[in-house]
């Protein structure tokens, strides 16, 4: 076992060096910055200790739990929304159809979109008065919405506007579904298994280290969601969709107070910390791993 | 425990070797321009020294275009100096900043009010050009358009705007003619009171079975063109606050504004357009979809509050758009909005920088930025001297008929300054001004109520006033 | 494989609804790029662009110096793209396949950097590459690459590696393998398509990277696509038929890269399918 850890070392010492020098120190140094009023302005900077926790915690900054509400809606909604509508999408197009890499493109392609270009036009679509989708709906005499201007309906809203997206997140799963061996379907097929039984039985377990880690990077990038807010809301209306990292932002740069941005920040490493460590511990019980691993 | 450490130095003093070797190439390859140009200059030292002045911007290459204009002929004029013009095209404030926090600054910045200049400024980061402007023969307070230079307290001043803007009311002249209507004045002497203005956008507000929101039996769920559309934009909605005797704060600077009955009637009146009269689609944000000139030219709506650099995009659109004063509560105003240049405290050559910024706020420098109709010039004689008024006012796609009295003449004497400008603490009170307003736009709750509610918070946010002294 | 002709004529249906609901913003960007400024917003919305408006691309194309930017890209998207590939998979496989006191937890580790937002460690980190003298170079943007080439590559990677049967290495190693014959010959090409993916995502990043070299640099002359094509947003008015030229003359490559990794990508499905 000791050639085992020389070559594990070995293997990973890219990346473990990688992680020491480039992203370590700057980790530290927001964690040592959380603990002073930190201005980039301001030529000094003294130590404050646990004040900005203190004050986060104390209930004083109302934006910061409105924030905390926006985002764990958010999350709520688009995770498991990402996970379902990607595998679909992706058990479809591992469908033996003629075309299926003209339609993996066109799935692909609002990733590659540049940001404010899909904006643009979601901002379109939305607007409740003038835009698309409201007087398609009116014509079609069906009830239209205020979207990303009312209050209940901007966070569905903006989670409808990143759906657009889930390209990436469906060629993961493709690429899950392709690892799996054809012997499996072709033993369940002797035991007369249909599709269902099929899913069921082989692709989903199969596939179960891929859902895994979409889970886990779709769970840590919906609580950063930020561009959503920055391009398209503002945080509005009423801060209904003052997402934390557009509000720590707000508070690091706009308002230079990069000492209270680091403290929130530490706070949302930690609730990220937390959910992915949840999603990892009960991974033992559903997580299958081919090669006999325990994650 | 300590082998383990002991590899990590090892692993660091390797990392930062590596680090030198790719920075020596690095040096040796585009850097060396800059490392040489110094120790070249200093062999002829018995020439005038050559310096080199650092500049940001933003925007577009259109806009940024005259800037490259000017610091050509300021060139051409000052030979031993080079300006660096560094164009930060995106994230402008966030990239200012890692760059204060590298000590990497320019000598010279274009900043906006409503963002990260007071900030900077109230830590010392800019020059007092107030200095510059009582020593300086050329250029003063008179001769500049009223409401372009920013203070941070009386006599301190730390920018100067090289494009002021002001708002109109921008409309379809085929509308107007085909309802029969009399286009809005352009005069501000006519100017439409509210109430008349609200008549006015009934009249052109039409649902889809061709009923005028003036009609009885007239469909709000249904609208096909509306009267007006109008951003919920501070910029948009203050003139009107103005307008009506109104501020964001109190004269004295001591006491929340908006909260007061001037101000609280302005909000609900525009409240009422998109809620009451329906003749105004629902709130927009300040990214206006579709653009001024396409929701007019395509009659979404028949007039549009805007500011004036619609008229750039206007002009290209081919259809016959005119500008009209806007509504009046109880005085004419507009408000004026206008970036600013500044030049940073840490400059080695602070006489070159403001020598610069005197070239860049030339408006012969941005005539074709002017001519296009994103600015308007900042010189007094631009406006009063026919000759030069003439150059960015006569002959042009961009310039209706209307201007000349509904923008040009107005900005002059009925301009008020950007709440950013003098407002302490602006974005923290609007962070609270704002979800508030939100309710009102929306129609769920009254100006008032609305106000009233976030008053004591807002009260907490006030700072005081950049206008007066303390 | 059999699959019913009905289920699979429903699949087709599905495919083809969701597609035209996805092609939508591509479709709008390429016709808003041929069309001049007040065709774009007009309503309803005309998907032709009457007239065809090329000049948008020349315009676009000149009025920056794309040749200088598209180089730079260029650059920094090989050589990151083959700094990801290797060390992300290598790392990946140490992660994986050999076992080692405290792996896992070194792993867990390294996840957390994915896990603090990039707001507060990007001034940090800007000071820390301005220390070493490599502001306003393209290193910033390339080095990291080398060094393990990101969590999220290796994270990836590593889920596939895990469903490699653990047999194949067994065997090897009886027959003298070193761990280096296991991952060239065993693990690294039965994992193709996982690191098609992984190539492909490296890719679409650092082509679309825009906050890195705002950040890192400061010169034109090593300034990136992505950068360049923020310089069509202005702050008043938006030229959006410019900005959805240059966006397309950006994207298109992107699309060409990615139906070229198709091809590759479902050759590696049979190669899989096959072999395990």
């Amino acid at each position: 076992m000791r050639k085992g850890m020389f070559y594990g070392l070995l293997f990973t010492a890219p990346a473990i060096l990688g992680f020491a020098v480039f992203t370590l120190g700057p980790m530290i140094a927001s964690l040592v910055l959380s603990l002073t009023d930190y201005n980039v302005f301001k030529e000094q900077t003294t130590f404050t200790g646990l004040d900005h926790y203190v004050r986060l915690f104390s209930g004083e900054d109302e934006l910061f739990y409105k924030s905390l509400g926006a985002t764990f809606y958010f999350v709520v909604l688009r995770v498991p929304a990402v996970i379902i509508l990607s595998f679909a999408i992706a058990l479809l197009l591992n469908l033996n159809v003629k075309g299926r890499a003209i339609f993996r493109t066109i799935i692909y392609l609002p990733s590659i979109v540049p940001a404010v270009a899909s904006a643009m036009i979601w901002m379109w679509l939305l607007n409740p008065d003038l835009g698309l989708i409201n007087s398609l709906l009116s014509r079609l005499h069906l009830p239209t919405s205020g979207w990303l201007y009312s209050e209940e309906s901007v966070i569905p809203s903006v989670v409808l506007t990143t759906l657009w997206g889930i390209g990436s997140t469906v060629i993961i799963f493709l690429a899950g579904l392709s690892g799996i061996p054809r012997q499996y379907y072709e033993a369940i097929e002797v035991d007369g298994g249909g599709w269902f039984h099929r899913l069921r039985h082989v692709t989903i377990p199969m596939v179960t280290p891929t859902i895994f880690f979409n889970t886990i990077m779709t769970i840590i990038g919906s609580f950063q969601v930020f561009n959503e807010a920055y391009i398209l809301t503002q945080g509005g209306p009423n801060n209904k969709s003052l997402f934390y990292v557009f509000y720590l932002w707000r508070t690091g740069f706009r308002d230079a107070d990069m000492g209270y941005a680091s403290a929130l920040a530490w706070i949302l490493f930690v609730i990220i910390l937390f959910f992915t460590f949840i999603v990892f511990r009960t991974s033992k019980s559903w997580v299958y791993y081919e090669g006999g691993e325990r994650s | 425990m300590l082998r383990q450490r002991k590899s990590i130095f090892t692993v660091m003093a390797l990392v930062l070797m590596l680090a030198a070797v790719l920075s020596a190439c690095s040096k040796s390859g585009s850097e060396s321009s800059n490392t040489s140009a110094p120790s070249g200059s200093s062999g002829n030292s018995g020439a005038k020294e050559k310096i080199t002045l650092r500049m940001t911007v933003w925007g577009s290459p259109e806009e940024v275009a005259p800037y490259k204009k000017a610091i050509q002929r300021f060139e051409d004029k000052f030979p031993n100096i080079k300006v660096e013009l560094q164009h930060i095209a995106a994230d402008y404030d966030t990239k200012l900043t890692t760059m204060v926090a590298g000590n990497d600054v320019p000598d010279i910045a274009m900043m906006e009010s409503g963002t990260i200049a007071f900030p900077l400024a109230e830590q010392g980061k800019f020059y007092n050009l107030q200095e510059f402007l009582d020593r300086d023969s050329d250029i003063s307070p008179d001769t500049l358009v009223p409401n372009i230079i920013y203070s941070l307290e009386p006599g301190n001043v730390i920018g100067i705007g090289p494009g002021p803007e002001s708002f109109g009311l921008f409309y379809n002249e085929d509308i107007f003619k085909e309802a029969g209507i009399a286009p809005p004045p352009s005069n501000v002497a006519d100017a439409w009171t509210w109430d008349e203005f609200v008549e006015t956008a009934k009249k052109l507000t039409v649902d889809t079975n061709g009923k005028t929101a003036a009609d009885p039996g007239f469909d709000p769920k249904k609208i096909k063109q509306y009267g007006v559309n109008a951003s919920t934009w501070w910029g948009v909605y203050s003139n009107f606050i103005y307008s009506n005797g109104g501020d964001f704060i109190s004269a004295d600077g001591k006491s929340f504004g908006l909260n007061q009955p001037e101000a609280v009637e302005a909000i609900q009146k525009i409240s009422d357009l998109m809620n009451v009269y329906h003749v105004s689609p629902s709130p927009v944000q300040s990214k206006n979809i579709p653009a001024t000139n396409v929701a007019l030219q395509t009659k979404k709506v028949a007039m549009t509050i805007d500011g004036q650099w619609a008229s750039a995009g206007l002009a290209q659109s081919k259809f016959n758009f005119n500008v009209g004063v806007m509504p009046v509560l109880k005085e004419p105003v507009t408000t004026v909005v206008c970036a600013m240049f500044s030049i940073f405290k840490s400059t080695e050559h602070p006489q070159e920088a403001w020598e610069l910024m005197k070239a860049l706020i030339d408006p012969e420098a941005s005539i074709d930025m002017i001519t296009a109709g994103t600015w308007m010039p900042s010189l007094k004689d631009w406006y009063t001297d026919p000759a030069l008024l003439a150059k960015w006012t006569e002959n042009l796609d961009s310039r209706p008929s209307g201007y000349k009295e509904a923008i040009v003449d107005v900005i002059l004497t009925k301009g008020h300054q950007t709440p950013t400008g003098y407002v302490k603490n602006f974005n923290n009170i609007m962070d609270i001004v704002n979800p508030a307003l939100d309710k009102v736009w929306l129609g769920q709750q009254s100006a008032q109520e609305a106000m009233d509610s976030i008053a004591a918070k807002v009260q907490a946010q006030i700072k005081g006033r950049r206008d007066i002294k303390e | 494989m059999r699959q019913s002709k009905l289920s699979l004529a429903a699949g087709y249906g599905a495919l083809v609804f969701i597609s035209g609901m996805f092609i939508i913003p591509f479709v709008w960007l390429i016709r808003s790029s041929l069309m001049n400024l007040s065709q774009i917003f007009t309503m309803p919305p005309e998907w032709i662009p009457a007239p065809f408006q090329w000049s948008n691309f020349q315009r676009a194309l000149t009025a920056l110096p794309f040749d200088t930017f598209f180089k730079n890209t260029l650059i920094i998207v090989v050589t990151v793209l083959l700094g990801t590939v290797i060390t992300s998979t290598i790392g990946a496989f140490g992660f994986s396949r050999i076992q080692w006191k405290g792996r896992d937890t070194v792993f867990a580790i390294l996840m957390t950097s994915m896990m603090l937002p990039a707001a507060v460690t990007m001034i940090p980190s800007f000071l820390g590459w301005q220390a070493l003298g490599f502001y306003d170079t393209l290193y910033p943007l390339i080095i990291p690459a080398y060094f393990g080439g990101g969590i999220f590559n290796i994270f990836l990677l590593r889920q596939f590696y895990l469903t490699i049967p653990r047999d194949f290495d067994e065997a090897a190693f009886v027959d003298g393998a070193s761990y280096w014959q296991i991952y060239t010959r065993i693990i690294f090409p039965l994992s193709r398509s996982a690191v098609i993916v992984v190539a492909l995502f490296s890719f679409l990043a650092s082509w679309n990277d825009f906050m890195g070299p705002l950040i890192y640099l400061k010169s034109d002359s090593l300034f990136t696509l992505a950068l360049g094509l923020q310089m069509f947003q202005g702050s008043y008015t938006a030229q959006w038929d410019l900005l959805m030229a240059a966006s397309a003359t950006v994207v298109l490559p992107c699309v060409i890269v990615f139906l070229a990794g198709q091809r590759y990508f479902l050759e590696g499905i049979t190669l899989t399918g096959l072999k395990g």
